[in-house]
């Protein structure tokens, strides 16, 4: 289970992307779940970290991170050859008999300003190398690195810094332990041994108290003064190595200890500004919600019916001019629509109100010889109560009889019920007849 | 433990059943209109909360053959008390009787200790011949409530409340398709009133679903919002080569640009959806079609969702004071409101230049940075005209009401019309003020959650004044 913030904000922000694909009642499921497992053990709800365990079985995105890594390495790598080189450099480069001690404390003085210059900037959230890590920069793929680009980019930066540091102040050491090596001070400006020792004691301010032997005293000073144009030895070459310890001691209180210090508040700057992103991503609100809120399931998830296909509509016959009988099915329609429909035949009435020995009367009394008409209303489907009249009229008339469903609507969405149905009935004598317009009927939808 | 409260759904085919079972359900894919007669099984919609099942509704088939089983039950009968038996006896004599499938699925759960809600369509006339299934219904002895539905404009309720009072208990109008949530809730208090022991139950379920609700508004208001800062914050970027042509750029950029509006608005519409449950959807926007004049770039849209130059500069005003506000809380009232005063004329100056033409000042192309490798990095948005925010809000909020106040049963298509803009009166004045901020200093990126809070707390505030405006239109038509 991971306990770094920076790692929790990266695994975090990666489920929370995973999730945007999952349903809404899926997340809520899931996570109300987890919470009530804990309820149960009388548990608060899990923290983001158990959260993250058990939705993500452990899973950890490195990539993104891997990246990082690899620049701090890189940065490691490259601060500590330069601390070497420049180091060497110093000692080699700045002359052959005499060290100036000026400008070592102005490499120090360079060294303090840019890991100042490095917090600051990160502490600003300024990024005037944005765009070397722009697109396709170390952060691709996790957006919320982006965020944390400034606080990273400075503890790599101070690592490299510090690996400067160190390397420098042991290669200084090394040349000490192996070489003769002889410091002197020199300036163009016009300043006094006095006042060049009351700079190199303020200086020393932080260990003169018990390390005095690292605090130049104002002889060796004065002695080691020297001038470019100036020939001749120096007055006492063992009196100039004199300056080491103070020189150790500058770099390692100005330099090393201050990228130290840096890098421990670049992580700590690290770790809250992750937890601070943590804390106000959307996604957090958004799963404490699902913990807390109950999970209400409506049965919202049956799955849906699958539409019926209607058959392909068959020729429909108006009601034949030899209509022997017409049946008003379950009531419907009246007598002026019947009449206006077939002229003056029988009507006769089933289904609906009408009882099962009624049906059995109408079918006996009908004309099973001449086409036989049923009137019904097409917004009622028909119902197995009328498919039974049918096999009883087919069995009572014989299967010559044109039995003909004369439906009332509106419209033609009403009559695809209709058209399953006598589908289904497989009856070549029965037959749909185009909708009549139920004008006097009441009982339209 | 005792069961949970069961209830079937039963009634005459094609009476609304199914409709019924949708809306309470809030499952748009129960079929509303599923054919009578074809081999039907009863459905159960469970009612759970964190897996603890309050109560369960059983969408049946209808009755096909009432008048047979009405006669069998006569014919078997010796009693009144027998008459539950005798209901029994027949479902174990059909059982396997493909005529009467339907009437054993219909009556097996309520046999086994089911509530009826008989269902009839008030907006036919009353008709005897319904009477042989409310007299089966009776014969079981169990505790009923009878539901007028109406599926068409007509208008017989009275006939039958007089005619379903003799058979059932309570008898309640419910409208599957249009009835506002309230009603759902009171509803199924009603079915509590049926037996003692479920009353409990019922009402424990009425406050879950009404919480439930409260909860999706705030997640839907949240989603517009996020929404609203992404497509506030998007910009196209491509490379500018020295010898590319800038207008081609500027073309191919802002035409993406626009796609990838209308796809997250698209996505926005699918989201709040599917947070309401309804998957089965068809929804007619006027932005799918995506035609000139039609969309969400056009100056229709604008008219109808935008706000006017006044209303732009005194909101501008008055977010560009809250901002100067700040300064002079800074200065600790030094500045004697200077900072206020300077704050709302930048804001009203600013609102008025960008809040003039709608298209044209959506966003332009901007040349950035050299690239490595030649060229500029060129970018098109995020864009600048604070119309746009309202356009995108608008729309969101009414497709957002519309889809809350949709019951499931509903099957017409979901049609997003522009609306009458006048929904910010609602807006009490220092939320305008807020929400013009808010839409102007949107969150650049998703931890930003200073901004990301100020957008929601406007878009939740925009939401109230909007569903408080809907209602006052509905009250008022």
């Amino acid at each position: 289970m991971s306990s770094s913030p920076l790692r929790l904000l990266l695994d975090f922000d990666a489920q929370y992307r995973r999730d945007r694909d999952q349903t809404p009642a899926f997340l809520h499921r899931r996570d109300r779940r987890l919470a009530l497992v804990r309820e149960q053990a009388g548990a608060t709800p899990p923290s983001l970290a158990e959260w993250l365990h058990a939705v993500g079985n452990g899973r950890h995105d490195t990539t993104s991170l891997r990246r990082w890594r690899r620049l701090n390495g890189g940065l490691l790598l490259a601060g500590g050859v330069l601390g070497v080189l420049t180091m060497l450099g110093l000692l080699y480069v700045t002359g052959p008999a005499r060290i100036n001690v000026t400008l070592f404390l102005a490499l120090v003085l360079m060294q303090l300003l840019l890991a100042l210059a490095t917090t600051g900037q990160a502490l600003v959230g300024w990024r005037p190398w944005g765009g070397l890590l722009g697109r396709g920069g170390p952060e691709q793929g996790a957006p919320a690195l982006r965020q944390l680009q400034p606080q990273l980019a400075a503890r790599a930066a101070q690592t490299g810094g510090l690996a400067f540091a160190v390397t420098a102040l042991l290669t200084l050491l090394a040349q000490i332990l192996v070489r003769d090596l002889a410091f002197g001070w020199s300036t163009t400006l016009q300043t006094s041994a006095p006042a060049y020792h009351r700079l190199v004691e303020t200086l020393a301010w932080p260990w003169r108290g018990w390390l005095p032997g690292a605090v130049p005293g104002l002889e060796l000073v004065a002695q080691s003064r020297y001038f470019r144009l100036e020939s001749g030895a120096p007055a006492d070459p063992a009196l100039l190595g004199g300056w080491w310890p103070f020189l150790v001691m500058t770099w390692l209180t100005y330099v090393v200890m201050p990228r130290l210090a840096l890098l421990l508040l670049a992580q700590a700057h690290l770790r809250r500004r992750a937890r601070r992103l943590l804390r106000d991503h959307p996604g957090v609100a958004a799963l404490r919600e699902r913990f807390a809120t109950p999970w209400v399931d409506s049965g919202d998830e049956a799955p849906a019916a699958t539409p019926l296909t209607t058959p392909a509509a068959a020729p429909a016959p108006p009601p034949p001019a030899d209509t022997g009988t017409l049946i008003r099915w379950a009531g419907a329609g009246d007598g002026d629509l019947v009449r206006h429909l077939v002229g003056e035949v029988p009507i006769l009435d089933a289904g609906g109100a009408a009882t099962l020995e009624q049906d059995r009367d109408t079918l006996n009394r009908a004309d099973g010889g001449r086409p036989v008409v049923i009137l019904v209303r097409a917004w009622e489907p028909p119902t197995g109560d009328l498919a039974d009249f049918l096999d009883d009229a087919r069995a009572h008339w014989g299967p010559a009889t044109p039995i003909l469903l004369q439906p009332l609507a509106t419209d033609d969405q009403a009559l695809a019920p209709w058209q399953r149905f006598l589908a289904r009935r497989q009856d070549p004598a029965l037959q749909l007849c185009p909708p009549l317009a139920p004008d006097r009927e009441a009982a339209t939808p | 433990m005792t069961a949970p409260p069961r209830f079937a759904v039963v009634g005459h085919p094609n009476k609304g059943k199914s409709s019924i079972v949708a809306t309470l359900a809030q499952n748009d894919g129960i079929a509303i209109a599923l054919e009578p007669g074809t081999t039907r099984d009863s459905h159960r919609y469970p009612l759970s909360v964190d897996g603890h099942v309050l109560y369960e509704l059983i969408d049946t088939p209808g009755f096909q053959r009432p008048r047979r089983v009405l006669a069998w039950l006569q014919a078997h009968s010796a009693s009144a008390s027998d008459r539950p038996e005798t209901v029994r006896a027949f479902v174990t004599q059909h059982r396997d009787d493909p005529r009467f499938h339907d009437e054993c699925e219909l009556l097996t759960p309520i046999l086994e200790g089911a509530g009826i809600l008989y269902v009839v369509d008030g907006a036919v006339p009353y008709s005897p011949e319904q009477e042989a299934e409310m007299e089966i219904l009776r014969w079981t002895g169990r505790p009923s409530l009878a539901l007028i539905n109406r599926i068409g404009d007509g208008d017989h309720l009275a006939d039958w409340r007089a005619a379903l009072g003799q058979y059932f208990q309570i008898v309640r109008d419910f409208d599957a398709v249009n009835a506002p949530f309230d009603t759902h809730l009171s509803l199924l208090r009603g079915f509590g009133q049926l037996a003692p022991d479920w009353e409990g139950p019922l009402e424990e379920a009425a406050n879950h679903l009404r919480d439930q609700r409260h909860h999706r508004q705030h997640r839907a208001l949240a989603l517009i919002a996020e929404a609203l800062a992404d497509m506030l914050t998007h910009a196209e970027s491509a490379r500018f080569g020295e010898h590319d042509n800038r207008d081609a750029l500027e073309h191919d950029l802002a035409r993406r640009w626009r796609d990838r509006q209308r796809q997250r608005e698209q996505s926005l519409r699918r989201d709040v959806e599917a947070l309401y449950r309804h998957r089965h959807l068809h929804r007619r926007e006027q932005a799918l079609d995506w035609e000139p004049g039609q969309d969400l770039f056009s100056d229709q849209a604008r008219r109808a969702w935008g706000v006017s130059r006044t209303y732009l500069a005194t909101a501008g005003f008055g977010a560009g004071a809250l901002g100067g506000a700040g300064i002079d809380a800074l200065a600790a009232g030094h500045s004697l409101g200077t900072g206020a005063l300077i704050g709302g004329v930048l804001g009203a100056a600013g609102s008025l230049y960008y809040g003039g033409k709608y298209a044209d000042k959506l966003g332009a192309l901007k040349l950035l940075a050299p690239l490595a490798g030649g060229g500029r990095r060129a970018e098109f948005g995020p864009v600048r005209d604070p119309q746009f925010g309202y356009v995108v809000l608008g729309r969101a909020l009414e497709h957002w009401f519309q889809v809350s106040h949709r019951n499931h049963a509903g099957r017409a298509p979901l049609t997003l019309d522009h609306g009458d803009r006048h929904w910010l009166e609602q807006l009490p004045r220092a939320d305008r003020q807020r929400l013009q901020k808010a839409l102007q200093n949107p969150p650049r990126h998703p931890s930003d959650g200073k901004r990301r809070q100020a957008l929601e707390q406007a878009v939740e505030n925009a939401g109230g004044a909007f569903l408080q405006w809907r209602s006052g239109n509905e009250d008022s038509e």
